[in-house]
């Protein structure tokens, strides 16, 4: 059995605090001989913007080529997608709003032309996670990016109830994160407990 | 002393619901006697926020595009609307990409300590969000507030009101919205008027 993992790293920043924190997650689940990892840095992937035209809701693709002709596929091809993003401005980065924003091609086949999105034994056997750093240490300042994080996982069948969220406030400075006194074990932890239940859900 | 206005367009979309309800609101803003300007973002050219920080020292971004020069317009007009449909929840990718790179401004503001607003200055200076939103739910809009919130206070402006209407899909079209064109005319007139009053006009 191989455990398809597809992890968006979503910030401008290379190499930065959230990419850290997901390359963790990534690197303990590595660990298992089982998994697939390809990361996908989003200032390489090539993702233009939604023009908000709705030719999706008739045509069942979008009407723009480019990155995201690759990534759709592998979207619904995932049995995990993890993505990543810091918090700017009390929201998601442009670049990882992009993608999700992008994800209105699955709005429309589930709910305009009533088309599954994951075959129906799939469904209910894909986990996401939402992996963030912030500069603030608000307590709310992740508020904001999760309606919109919700609505992407929720557009590709991944359920909310399997939606996990590493979040971690007040790392700003590149390399902030490697001093943080929990993250790196929490990331470890996150990657573990979901390739466990991913294996689990697979297998029944 | 005229009243200027901005109405920045962030709809990818031209012409659709959110930059209907912004014209409106445009509409009563000149019948108020305000002087107008309106930028759609789909017609400039910049790039997202790198990250990379370099503001924080030198107050200045490193990407020189129509971003910097309409962050320049924001800070020289009395009121500005800034609008956006709400897609996946939030604002759209090509606003949030605009607020983002006002990075400069708030290490201007919070690191560098070379930008201050009194207190005076955000009451005279007014921010409006406007927004229309597919989905009936109330709280569609939530996602959205917050980043609406940092480019009012990274730029000056108090965020003195939204015009927001949901429930898009089921009105088919803003137009056949019960209120909230003519919400928005009146808004436009009334902000106006209170900004006049205010510059002693």
């Amino acid at each position: 059995m191989t455990i398809k993992v597809l992890a968006f790293a979503g910030s401008p920043r290379r190499h930065g605090n959230s990419e850290t924190l997901l390359d963790w997650v990534l690197a303990s689940m590595a660990e298992d001989p089982d998994v697939s990892i390809e990361k996908v840095p989003l200032t390489e992937a090539n993702i233009n913007i939604c023009r908000g035209c709705n030719a999706c809701e008739q045509l069942n693709k979008c009407i723009q080529r480019d990155g995201m002709d690759i990534y759709h596929d592998k979207i619904i091809e995932a049995d995990c997608i993890l993505l990543s993003s810091p918090i700017y401005c009390m929201g998601i980065a442009a670049l990882p709003k992009a993608l999700i924003d992008r994800a209105q091609v699955f709005r429309s086949r589930k709910y305009v032309l009533k088309l599954p999105v994951v075959p129906p034994e799939r469904k209910g056997k894909r986990l996401g996670a939402f992996i963030a750093t912030a500069g603030q240490d608000w307590s709310y300042v992740f508020d904001a990016a999760k309606p919109s994080v919700k609505c992407f996982f929720h557009l590709i069948d991944i359920r909310d109830a399997d939606i996990s969220y590493l979040m971690i406030n007040k790392v700003d400075e590149k390399g902030a994160i490697d001093r943080h006194p929990t993250a790196k074990a929490e990331a470890e932890r996150l990657g573990k407990t979901m390739i466990a239940e991913l294996k689990t859900r697979l297998a029944a | 002393m005229v009243v200027t206005v901005l109405g920045i367009s962030g709809s990818p979309h031209r012409h659709g619901n959110t930059e209907t309800l912004l014209d409106s609101f445009l509409d009563g803003a000149r019948s108020a006697g305000a002087s107008l300007e309106k930028v759609v973002l789909k017609d400039l050219n910049y790039t997202p926020c790198r990250g990379c920080n370099a503001c924080h020292k030198t107050g200045q971004c490193v990407v020189k595009d129509d971003a910097i020069i309409l962050f320049g317009k924001v800070l020289a007009v009395d009121c500005i609307a800034v609008s956006s449909p709400i897609y996946t929840m939030g604002i759209t990718a090509e606003l949030k990409g605009l607020i983002d790179r006002g990075q400069y401004l708030w290490a201007r503001k919070f690191i560098l300590k070379t930008l201050y607003f009194s207190d005076e200055h955000i009451q005279r200076h007014k921010g409006l969000f406007i927004s229309t939103a597919g989905q009936n739910w109330d709280h569609v809009f939530d996602g959205a507030f917050p980043a609406i919130t940092a480019i009012f206070n990274g730029t000056g402006f108090e965020y003195y009101d939204n015009i927001i209407a949901n429930n898009m899909d089921e009105y088919k079209g803003i137009k056949n919205h019960p209120t909230a064109m003519n919400e928005a005319f009146l808004k436009g007139q009334k902000v106006v008027g209170v900004i006049a009053k205010l510059k002693g006009g």
